[in-house]
């Protein structure tokens, strides 16, 4: 009986988007702030060195400069930041901040404080920095070579830890033992920049007079920068409080509170002042976390008509110079979700963690699981190809059908729903079509591959299992407020995937009340629910959404009650009406018993604001619900990716001709964000497949430093009729039925098109298991192949 | 280093401030002048978030100084509605989705602005733009939508 809304389901523009078109965007640099002072980093410009001296003379003695903090003003200021996430035996669990030896180039070693943002970069050049050069070890080869340099003081080595996860050993060994096909390979995933298009930034303002610190940040989870703020500066919680602002994108890269980020809360404390920093492009590049970095030795056994009897992979995960918070998270998902949407006997992964001497690696869109999709959609189509049977096929073969769902897999996840051939065979069939005719230095072809992924990482026990140090719970606070408008609070955060609309959507529905009424307030430690996780892990819809809905029909029922007070009646006599643009106060938003009378919805809401009504004294006054909502089990969604390209032979350029994607993300709240946020994937997954590459030289100084060196997909690069379509098998875990879709996107491109390009050139499928797929790189394995432009084939 | 002067008309109205001789225009908007919904994504020219019009032509303007910009005529994000009805292409982009952080926005609601009624291909208007978040779609949607189509499958 509540109103007759259908908010759930409406591809409703996000309600950010009028403002933003306008320019009136609040961004991190836009606020305003008096007295404002500017930060500048004083960086590493060697990837490794002791640190002899930190001279700041020339600069402390400028009257513009009002604070540099050394290595030595650091240690005296800051703790280190703690970690969450790690591998047994990880010899260092602490993110030091204070450095006496610089791991990275790019490190911040200092901070400079001036008037203005000129000033503070001319002192910041003007310290003088005494390195003592150590060697580098900038790759994976040269971190675990024999004489390498010990990256962590006092460790014995370069490895940072070690665990296996999946099937016992005996299972492992025996499927393999059965195998009538072994493809093996070892697969490189390059270090990849997130890149959103806003750098990081922060602005920090200590009041001496009231001891509170007020941060703002560009970050995806303010709660637990908070948490880290406070163990750092040796603050309690109660004193520190971090606001997000509009956030120019994410992706990962600003999930965690990062070591220049801590600097700045702690000159704005030394201080007494506000503080404000602004990463530039190039420091983006050289200091934001860094996504992927892996090399990965895998083999996939096959036995009797193409059944996948194991998967086995030891993952070689690139963390930089120290592990970050959640460390080698990402490359233990990549092991936790290797098995994919099939059925095997057994499969398991070792994750070795390895310490070099770049940018530490940490969360990028896709988490571990495009790698796994990577690996294991290569490895089946080499199986395919040795096999000579249809790729497609072999896929079908083994797929976890729906009526076996639930399925646990070998590493311990229970697949809740889903129709993995459906999606599959869907995606097949959009991209069936004529092949047009290609000149003869044109080779194409087409693939279709498959992921399941992990949406709304929780339940916090799981977490508490696994060992890190977070919850996965997700709290809402609903309010109806005296005038009948309503205001949701949550602890995730809007990084422009459009949540605030999606959450009002979803609190309007359950409310049955118009769109417009429903506010929906984020990003405030002070007064949003605490939130670990907040806006990663495909999590913020399906947890924080989830939470609402439950929040809202509680609120809706109290409304009825309420109104059936006034109005002499049972609750279940009283119809809400409200018309789609009735305002609170109108007639047509009204509640109606059996006689005729009603009362208006902003009626209900002042009264109940009052404590009017037939109330007992065990009813709750204030129509406010808090839920926290901790689901059962992570849920499932998956999705299937056909990709069709060209080879050019002549140059090695692959051009992704068509791109077609089928999800399911259960039951979607707003298919126009959904639509979006599958595209955006699918392009920032292409630029992986394609050009994105973090490169070093060989000292382990960053080179791809702009735009120009790294190449993000441009509009060109993107093909322009992306197909997305949706098929809805609701989560039994979540209230609403609704899955993740943030990453899902990103989990798939690479392996789409690097299958492509192996079918399109069978000579050379053997050698794709790396990535990315440059021109460079392919027209290499073509000449090594015999193929060129002239000749054709071999 | 020094400070001068400068003089611009910015989306129609005449503003005086100082600068110093090596303040960006993309800065000066900024700070000098207060108009921040202007971005700087990249201050290489990459990116296209801070696209301007100098003189009715668009610039990035992370690339020109602000005393070249004296004596001359600026249109920024916030003089393309002003504070009133929104463009067709700013209505475009909020219909098909085409921003998703809204960062890289500005500079594309300018180019749009300016390509308005010139007949530019879709590939002329996106050129020298970087969006990480939409992967093109929605803006191609509004552009097609612009242009007469449907603006989409959506």
């Amino acid at each position: 009986m509540s109103g007759a809304h259908q908010h759930i389901g409406r591809p409703v523009p996000p309600r950010h988007h009028d403002r933003l078109v306008r320019g009136h965007g609040r961004f991190l640099a836009d606020l305003r702030a008096a007295g404002v002072l500017y930060a500048t980093l004083v960086r590493s410009p060697l990837a490794h060195a002791r640190i002899v001296g930190f001279d700041a003379s020339a600069a402390r003695s400028d009257p513009r400069c009002a604070l540099v903090l050394g290595p030595d003003d650091l240690a005296e200021r800051t703790a280190p930041i703690p970690t969450a996430w790690r591998l047994p035996g990880q010899p260092e669990d602490r993110i030091p901040i204070a450095a006496h030896t610089a791991r990275y180039a790019g490190q911040p070693l200092g901070i400079v404080v001036a008037d203005t943002p000129t000033a503070a970069e001319d002192l910041a050049e003007a310290v003088r920095l005494d390195l003592d050069p150590l060697p580098p070890a900038a790759t994976l080869a040269d971190a675990l070579a024999e004489h390498a340099p010990p990256i962590v003081p006092g460790a014995a080595g370069n490895e940072a830890g070690s665990i296996r996860l999946g099937s016992p050993e005996e299972d492992v060994a025996a499927a393999f033992a059965r195998a009538e096909l072994v493809v093996e390979r070892e697969f490189t995933l390059p270090r990849v920049n997130p890149s959103p298009l806003e750098p990081r930034g922060v602005l920090a303002e200590y009041d001496p007079g009231t001891g509170l610190l007020t941060v703002h940040a560009g970050s995806q989870s303010p709660h637990s920068m908070r948490q880290d703020l406070c163990a750092v500066l040796g603050m309690r919680a109660d004193r520190v409080r971090v606001i997000a602002p509009d956030i120019g994108g994410s992706f990962g890269s600003k999930v965690v509170l990062y070591p220049d980020e801590a600097m700045v809360c702690a000159a704005a404390v030394a201080l007494g002042a506000a503080v404000r920093w602004v990463e530039s492009r190039a420091e983006n590049f050289d200091g934001a976390y860094q996504g992927r970095g892996q090399r990965t030795t895998a083999r996939l056994a096959v036995g009797h008509e193409g059944r996948f009897l194991a998967f086995d992979a030891h993952i070689l995960a690139d963390l930089g110079a120290y592990a970050t918070q959640a460390g080698s998270g990402p490359h233990q998902v990549t092991a936790l979700t290797l098995q994919g949407p099939y059925h095997v006997d057994a499969a398991a992964a070792t994750v070795t963690g390895v310490y070099t001497t770049r940018v530490p690696t940490g969360a990028y869109r896709g988490y571990g699981m495009q790698e796994a999709a990577f690996i294991r959609e290569r490895l089946i189509e080499e199986a395919a190809r040795e096999l000579d049977v249809p790729a497609l096929e072999l896929r079908l073969r083994n797929l976890i059908r729906p009526e076996e769902l639930p399925h646990t897999t070998h590493t311990g996840l229970t697949y809740d729903s889903g129709d993995y051939g459906a999606a599959l065979r869907r995606a097949a069939t959009l991209a069936e079509r004529p092949p047009p005719s290609d000149p003869p230095w044109v080779r194409r072809g087409t693939a279709v591959v498959a992921a399941v992924e992990i949406t709304a990482f929780a339940p916090s026990a799981l977490l508490e299992t696994f060992g890190i140090a977070w919850s996965g719970w997700e709290g809402v606070r609903l309010r109806i407020n005296h005038d009948g408008t309503v205001t949701a609070y949550s602890g995730v955060i809007a990084v422009g995937q459009g949540i605030e609309t999606s959450l009002a959507q979803i609190a309007a529905e359950g409310l049955g009340v118009p769109l417009d009424w429903v506010r929906v307030e984020l990003g405030d430690t002070d007064t949003a629910p605490h939130s670990d996780l907040s806006a990663q892990a495909s999590r913020a819809l399906t947890l924080a959404g989830g939470a609402l809905l439950i929040a809202a029909r509680r609120l809706a029922d109290r409304m009825r009650t309420l109104a059936a007070g006034f109005l002499g009646t049972d609750p279940d006599r009283v119809t809400q009406r409200i018309g789609s643009r009735a305002d609170p106060s109108s007639p047509d938003a009204a509640f109606h018993g059996t006689d005729g009378a009603r009362i208006t919805w902003r009626e209900v809401a002042h009264r109940g604001y009052r404590g009017w009504g037939n109330r007992k004294d065990t009813d709750r006054i204030r129509l406010e619900e808090a839920v926290d909502f901790d689901p059962p089990q992570i849920t499932f969604a998956h999705g299937a990716h056909a990709a069709e390209v060209t080879v050019d032979v002549g140059t090695g350029r692959v051009t992704v001709t068509g791109y077609w994607a089928v999800h399911d993300s259960g039951v979607l709240v707003n298919p126009l964000i959904a639509h979006g946020q599958i595209a955006g994937g699918i392009a920032q997954g292409l630029g992986q497949a394609l050009s994105e590459e973090a490169r070093a030289d060989a000292e382990g100084v960053p080179v791809t430093r702009s735009f120009r060196e790294y190449a993000v997909p441009a509009a060109q690069d993107v093909p322009e009729d992306l197909v997305i379509e949706h098929t809805c098998t609701p989560s039994t875990a979540i209230p609403g039925g609704f899955k993740g879709l943030g990453e899902g996107g990103t989990l798939l491109p690479p392996a789409a098109v690097t299958c492509a390009v192996a079918a399109a050139v069978p000579e050379i499928a053997h050698t794709l298991t790396s990535l990315p797929l440059t021109p460079s790189r392919v027209r290499a394995a073509l000449r090594a192949a015999g193929i060129t432009a002239e000749g054709g084939l071999r | 280093m020094s400070v001068r002067t400068v003089t611009v008309r910015v989306n129609g109205v005449v503003r005086t401030e100082d600068a110093w001789d090596h303040t960006t225009l993309a800065e000066h908007l900024r700070t000098g002048l207060r108009l921040t919904g202007t971005h700087v994504g990249c201050g290489t020219g990459d990116c296209g978030a801070c696209v301007v019009l100098l003189d009715g032509e668009p610039v990035c303007s992370c690339l020109v100084l602000a005393v070249q910009a004296d004596g001359r005529e600026i249109s920024t994000v916030e003089g393309v509605a002003g504070g009133g009805d929104l463009t067709r292409a700013q209505r475009a982009l909020i219909e098909e989705h085409g921003l998703q952080c809204g960062f890289c926005t500005p500079g594309l609601v300018v180019r749009m602005a300016h390509a308005a009624g010139r007949g530019g291909s879709e590939a002329d208007v996106l050129a020298g733009h970087l969006c990480r978040c939409t992967g093109y779609d929605g803006i191609r949607a509004a552009l097609r939508k612009l242009s007469g189509g449907s603006g989409g499958d959506r």
